[in-house]
C-alpha cells in the first residue's frame, strides 16, 4: 500500500482500523463497552449548542479532572464522561490503559491520590510537576507570574475566593479560561493561553508525562495540552508528545 | 501518544458538541474563580508589614516584609531595629525562596506505603489528628509516658516539647541544638561561671579579640558583625587560632595555624605563662573564682615549649599572644565559640575558654564577657508536673547515679536510641518529630534507621519534606516564621557603649499561611484533647500565647504592631561585676564524677598515613544543609571546593579547578565530587570544606550534585565523655582524582 493517500484511502483505513481496534478490544477487553459505543457512534449525544459553550464546558471539565481525587466525584459518571471524550478524540489506547489501572487498583481512589500527592503536592523530597505557572517561570510559588495572572483576572473583572489555591494553579487557570470563552471574550482567551498559560504549560506538561506512573494524568495533561495548544495557519499541531 | 485529530478541526466539528454536554454534568462547584470588581492595574495595594523576626538561623533579626497582593515581595531590616538595623544577611534576605519553595510541605500526609519508601496521601486535618492522637494515647495506654520519645527543633518546637514532657510526662526528648552543637559550650560555662555564656563578649569595645576556630565573616550573624567590625574599626588587636586562613584570619594580627585538636594545649601554656610571670588579674582571682592553688598546679606542666610541641606552632609565637592579651587585658573578648562539638575532648577546651576569661578579669568589664541587661518578658507554657525520675534513663538506677552529669535538658540521644533499639530497660513505641532532621543532624542514620524500624507509630512536624519525613505514618505541614507568631525577641542596642536601650519584639506573621499550614499551638492541642490532655492547655491560640507573654511586659501583639513591631525602652548599664559571680578554676564537682578538675588537654587521634583532617565549616550564604536548593542562596555560592595547601597538592599534581572526590579511613566514598582550590592558608595535614553541599539526590533540582557532602564523609564519631555530645572532626580523607586514591603527603 503507498504511503500516499486520497481521502477515500483515509477514510476506509481509518474505519478498518478502527474495527481491528474493536476486535482487540472486545478480546482483551470485554468490559469495554463504553470505549467501544463511543467509536461505533460517535453522535449518540448530538445537541445543539453554541460552539463557545461546548469549549467553555471542555475547560471547566478539564480543570475538574486536575482536582484532588475524591470518591464524591470521580465516580463511574465521571469515568463515563471521560471515556466518552476521548472517544470522540479517537483515543482509544488511553482510555483502555486508563481503565486497566484503574480495574486493577485495590483501592482506585487511594492510588489515585497518592499519586496526585506525588505529582503535585509533595514527593520526598521533591514535588515532581507542581501545577502552579510561577514555579516554572520564576522558580518559586507566588513569584511575579502569579502576580501577573491575579492581575489579568482582575482586569477580566475576576477575583480569587478566600480559600482558593494560588491563582495561577492549573484548576483556578482553566476555570478562568471557562468563564472567559462563557462571556465570549475570546480576544482574552486567547491572549491569556499565550501570555500566562502555554509558557509555562509547556514545561509542565513532559514533568508530568515523563513522572507519572499513573496513566490517568498522563492522558489528562495531553487532554489540556490539546485544548489549549496554538496550531499554525493550516490547523496542524506540532507533535510534541 | 497523540490524538489523533487538531484542536481546531475538532472544535469545529459536531464532535465536541456531542462530547461537552455531559462533561458538564460531572462537573462540581467552582474552584475559587469569582467575579470581582474591576481592578485597575498598578501597585496601590503594596504595603509594609512589620514584626517580622528572621529564624534562616537563630540570630533572630527583627524583619519588615514588603508586600503586594498577598505576596511578599522582598524582606527588609526593621528600620526601628536597634539590633540589626535595617541590615539582614544574604541568608535573610533568600527567606521569600523558602516561604515559596514549591517543595515546602502543604497539606497533612499519611504514608499509605512504608516507613522509609513513603506513599504519601493528602488527608484531612480530622483525620491526621485523629490518627496522631489515636497512637499516641494507645502507647501512653499500653507502654506508659515513657513510650514516646521527642526530636524537638527550633522555636516553634518548645510548646510541644513542653507538652510532652510536662503534661504528658516523657523524659526521652533530645535536641540536636545540644547534643551536636552548642551544648558543650553552656554546660563547661555552667560548670565554671554558673552561666551559659552566649556570644556576649563585647567586640565593639575590647582591645583585643582572642578567637579559637571562629570564623567570623564566614559566619555572619548581623549584630555579632556588626560588634566585630566596630572593634575591628577602632583598633581592637585580633588573635585567630585556625588550622585555616579563615576571613577572620585574614583580619588578624596573630595567625596562629594550629594543628587541629590541640587548641586546649595552647590555652593551657597561655595561662600557665600567665600565671607563672605574675600576669593575671589578682584581685578578680581574690575576690571572684575558686582553685586557683590547685589549677595552677593543675596546668604548671604545659610550658610554651611544650605546647609549642603538641600544637605545631612556634613557642614564641604563643608568649607574643600571651603578652598581647596581658597588656590589654581586663579589656580583652575571649569568645566562647558556638558549634563547639569538634574533636571529643571539647568540654576541656571549652573549659579552658572559660578559665582564660577569668584569669584575664575580662567578666563584665568593657571589651570583655559581658551579658547585657535586657528586658524582662515572662514565658507561658505548659505547668510544669512533679519530678519523676523513675524512667529517666539518665539516671543509672542501681546506685541513682547520673550517667552525663554536665548534660543539657532532656536525655541524651544515644540513651534514648539504644533504649528504643534494644526495648531495654522499657520499651519506646511512638516518636514525634518535630522540627529537626534527626537522619542529617544526628550522626549514625543506619541507628536512627533503626529507631524508626522499631516503632508502632511516628509523627513528623516540618515546613519541608526533610528525609526524616519519609519515615514518618502522619507528616504534619508547619506554618514557616514568615506565616505565624510565636517568638518574642528581645535584647539591647549592639554597641554597649552606646545610649543604654531594651527592645522587645515578637513574632508577627508578614503574610497569611498558604494551603492548609497550621501553628504549634492548633497542632499540639488538638492532640492533647485527643489523648485525653485538654484540662491541662494553658492557651487556645497562638495569638494568645503570645498576648499572655507580652502582658509581662505590658505589652501586647496590638500594641507593639502599633510600634512598627518592636518596643523600645530605656535600658541599664552592663557593666560591673556582679559580687556573687564566681569562676571555678578549679572544679571539684567534676573531680567527684571522675572527671578533671582544672581544663586538661586530651589527644586526639593522629592522622592515619596518606590521609589528612576532614575540616568543615559555615558558608556565609547558607544555614547548614537546610538552604541548599534555595536558589538564590545557591547562585550565590553554588558549590563548595576543597581547601588543600599548596605544597601538597604540587606533591599530588593536583592544580586548582581540578575535580576530586574523596575516601575517608573507613572507606566511604563520597557521592559527589567537587574542584580543588589550592591555597597556603591551609595546614598540610587537614583539607576543609563548607557544610551544606553535595545532595547526591537527584531530585533536588538545585543542590544536586553541587559539592560535597561533608557529613557523608563524618562516620567515625568521638564522645565527649563529660556530656555525652558528639565530636565530627576526628575523620580523615584521601583524595580521589580521575578514580585514582591519592595518598596525602606526610
Amino acid at each position: 500500500m503507498s504511503i500516499w493517500l486520497d481521502y477515500n484511502d483515509v477514510v476506509a483505513y481509518k474505519a478498518y482500523f478502527i474495527k481491528i481496534q474493536i476486535l482487540f478490544l472486545q478480546f482483551y477487553f470485554p468490559y469495554n463497552d463504553q470505549i467501544i459505543s463511543r467509536l461505533t457512534h460517535p453522535l449518540d449525544n448530538m445537541s445543539h449548542t453554541e460552539p463557545s459553550e461546548d469549549i467553555s464546558r471542555v475547560y471547566r471539565f478539564l480543570s475538574q479532572c486536575m482536582q484532588y481525587p475524591d470518591a464524591e466525584w470521580m465516580n463511574q459518571e465521571f469515568f463515563k464522561v471521560f471515556y466518552n471524550l476521548l472517544g470522540t478524540l479517537e483515543a482509544v489506547e488511553e482510555g483502555v490503559a486508563i481503565k486497566k489501572a484503574l480495574d486493577s487498583a485495590k483501592d482506585y481512589i487511594e492510588d489515585l491520590q497518592v499519586e496526585y500527592t506525588r505529582l503535585f503536592i509533595n514527593g520526598i523530597p521533591h514535588v515532581i510537576a507542581p501545577p502552579y505557572g510561577s514555579v516554572y517561570m520564576d522558580k518559586a510559588l507566588q513569584g511575579a507570574f502569579a502576580g501577573n495572572t491575579l492581575a489579568f483576572y482582575r482586569e477580566k473583572g475576576f477575583g480569587m475566593d478566600e480559600n482558593a489555591d494560588l491563582p495561577d494553579h492549573l484548576i483556578h487557570e482553566l476555570e478562568f479560561l471557562s468563564l472567559l470563552v462563557e462571556e465570549k471574550d475570546f480576544a482574552g482567551e486567547e491572549e491569556f493561553l499565550n501570555k500566562l498559560f502555554r509558557p509555562w504549560y509547556e514545561k509542565f506538561h513532559p514533568k508530568v508525562t515523563e513522572g507519572a506512573h499513573h496513566p490517568y494524568y498522563r492522558v489528562v495533561v495531553q487532554l489540556i495540552d490539546f485544548f489549549t495548544k496554538e496550531e499554525d495557519k493550516d490547523g496542524f499541531q506540532p507533535n510534541e508528545a | 501518544m497523540a490524538f489523533n485529530l487538531t484542536r481546531r478541526k475538532f472544535l469545529q466539528t459536531a464532535s465536541l458538541a456531542a462530547a461537552s454536554v455531559p462533561l458538564s454534568k460531572v462537573v462540581s462547584a467552582s474552584t475559587g474563580v469569582t467575579k470581582a470588581p474591576l481592578d485597575t492595574k498598578g501597585t496601590a495595594g503594596d504595603k509594609t508589614v512589620v514584626g517580622g523576626i528572621c529564624e534562616m538561623c537563630f540570630w533572630r533579626c527583627q524583619l519588615v516584609g514588603k508586600v503586594r497582593d498577598g505576596r511578599l515581595i522582598k524582606l527588609e531590616g526593621n528600620p526601628k531595629s536597634i539590633d540589626n538595623g535595617t541590615a539582614i544577611c544574604a541568608r535573610g534576605n533568600a527567606g521569600v525562596q523558602l516561604l515559596y519553595d514549591v517543595d515546602r510541605l502543604k497539606y497533612p500526609m499519611k504514608n499509605v506505603g512504608k516507613r522509609g519508601a513513603p506513599k504519601w496521601k493528602k488527608i484531612s486535618w480530622k483525620e491526621a489528628l485523629d490518627e496522631c492522637g489515636a497512637k499516641l494515647k494507645s502507647t501512653v495506654d499500653e507502654y506508659g509516658p515513657q513510650g514516646i520519645c521527642v526530636f524537638p527543633h527550633g522555636a516553634s518546637a518548645k510548646y510541644p516539647m513542653h507538652y510532652f514532657e510536662r503534661a504528658v510526662g516523657t523524659h526521652n526528648v533530645s535536641e540536636a541544638s545540644f547534643f551536636q552543637c552548642r551544648g558543650i559550650r553552656d554546660t563547661a560555662y555552667l560548670a565554671t561561671t554558673g552561666k551559659p555564656p552566649g556570644e556576649k563578649i563585647d567586640m565593639a569595645n575590647t582591645k583585643v579579640m582572642f578567637f579559637i576556630g571562629d570564623h567570623l565573616g564566614e559566619n555572619i550573624h548581623v549584630s555579632h558583625i556588626k560588634q566585630y567590625i566596630q572593634g575591628l574599626q577602632n583598633g581592637a588587636k585580633l588573635i585567630v587560632a585556625d588550622p585555616r586562613f579563615s576571613a577572620a584570619a585574614a583580619k588578624a594580627n596573630i595567625w596562629v595555624q594550629i594543628k587541629p585538636g590541640t587548641d586546649t594545649a595552647y590555652m593551657l601554656a597561655i595561662m600557665n605563662y600567665l600565671v607563672k610571670n605574675n600576669k593575671y588579674d589578682k584581685a578578680f582571682i581574690e575576690d571572684h573564682t575558686e582553685g586557683f592553688e590547685e589549677f595552677a598546679e593543675a596546668i604548671k606542666e604545659w610550658t610554651l615549649e611544650k605546647a609549642a610541641k603538641v600544637c605545631d606552632i612556634p613557642a614564641e609565637q604563643i608568649k607574643e599572644v600571651a603578652e598581647m592579651l596581658a597588656a590589654n587585658a581586663p579589656h580583652v573578648a575571649i569568645h566562647p565559640g558556638r558549634h563547639v562539638s569538634w574533636y571529643g575532648n571539647d568540654f576541656q577546651r571549652q573549659r579552658a575558654l572559660a578559665c582564660l576569661t577569668g584569669i584575664l578579669g575580662a567578666y563584665y568589664v568593657k571589651g570583655g564577657w559581658v551579658p547585657a541587661k535586657g528586658p524582662k518578658v515572662g514565658g507561658v507554657s505548659w505547668a510544669k508536673g512533679e519530678a519523676d525520675h523513675t524512667y529517666d534513663l539518665n539516671i543509672n538506677h542501681h546506685d541513682g547515679t547520673k550517667y552525663y552529669t554536665n548534660k543539657p535538658p532532656g536525655t541524651p540521644t544515644e540513651l534514648i536510641r539504644d533504649c528504643a533499639i534494644s526495648g531495654k530497660p522499657y520499651p519506646i513505641k511512638s516518636c514525634v518529630v518535630w522540627g529537626q532532621n534527626p537522619l542529617q543532624t544526628i550522626p549514625g542514620q543506619q541507628k536512627m534507621k533503626d529507631l524508626f524500624k522499631a516503632m508502632d507509630f511516628v509523627m513528623c512536624v516540618d515546613v519541608m519534606p526533610t528525609d526524616v519525613t519519609a519515615w514518618a505514618d502522619i507528616l504534619l505541614p508547619e506554618s514557616s516564621y514568615l506565616e505565624r507568631y510565636d517568638f518574642i525577641k528581645k535584647g539591647t542596642q549592639w554597641d554597649l557603649s552606646k545610649e543604654h536601650q531594651q527592645y522587645i519584639a515578637a513574632r508577627m506573621p508578614l503574610v497569611e499561611p498558604m494551603f492548609e499550614r497550621k501553628d504549634q499551638i492548633y497542632i499540639t492541642n488538638e492532640i492533647a484533647k485527643r489523648m485525653g490532655n485538654e484540662s491541662k492547655i494553658p492557651v487556645q491560640t497562638i495569638e494568645e500565647l503570645v498576648d499572655k507573654s507580652l502582658a509581662t511586659a505590658n505589652l501586647s501583639i496590638e500594641k507593639l504592631r502599633a510600634e512598627d513591631g518592636i518596643h523600645i525602652q530605656p535600658g541599664k548599664d552592663p557593666y560591673g561585676i556582679p559580687e556573687d559571680f564566681t569562676v571555678v578554676l578549679y572544679n571539684e564537682d567534676l573531680v567527684d564524677d571522675g572527671h578533671p578538675g582544672a581544663p586538661t588537654y586530651k589527644a586526639v587521634p593522629d592522622n592515619p598515613k596518606g590521609f589528612a583532617r576532614l575540616l568543615y565549616g559555615r558558608a556565609p550564604v547558607h544555614t547548614f544543609n537546610r538552604s541548599q536548593n534555595n536558589v538564590w542562596l545557591h547562585n550565590a555560592m553554588p558549590d563548595n571546593p576543597v581547601w588543600i595547601n599548596n605544597e601538597v597538592a604540587a606533591k599530588l599534581g593536583l592544580i586548582d579547578g581540578d575535580t576530586v572526590g574523596f575516601v575517608n579511613s573507613e572507606g566511604v566514598k563520597s557521592a559527589t565530587t567537587t574542584t580543588v582550590k589550592v591555597t597556603a592558608g591551609i595546614r598540610k595535614d587537614c583539607v576543609y570544606m563548607y557544610h551544606g553541599y553535595g545532595s547526591a539526590n537527584p531530585a533536588l533540582s538545585i543542590g544536586h550534585g553541587a559539592g560535597v557532602d561533608d557529613q557523608s564523609l563524618i562516620t567515625k564519631l568521638a564522645v565527649d565523655p563529660e556530656t555525652g555530645c558528639n565530636g565530627m572532626r576526628n575523620n580523615f580523607v584521601k583524595l580521589i582524582k580521575d578514580g585514582k586514591v591519592l595518598d596525602i603527603p606526610a
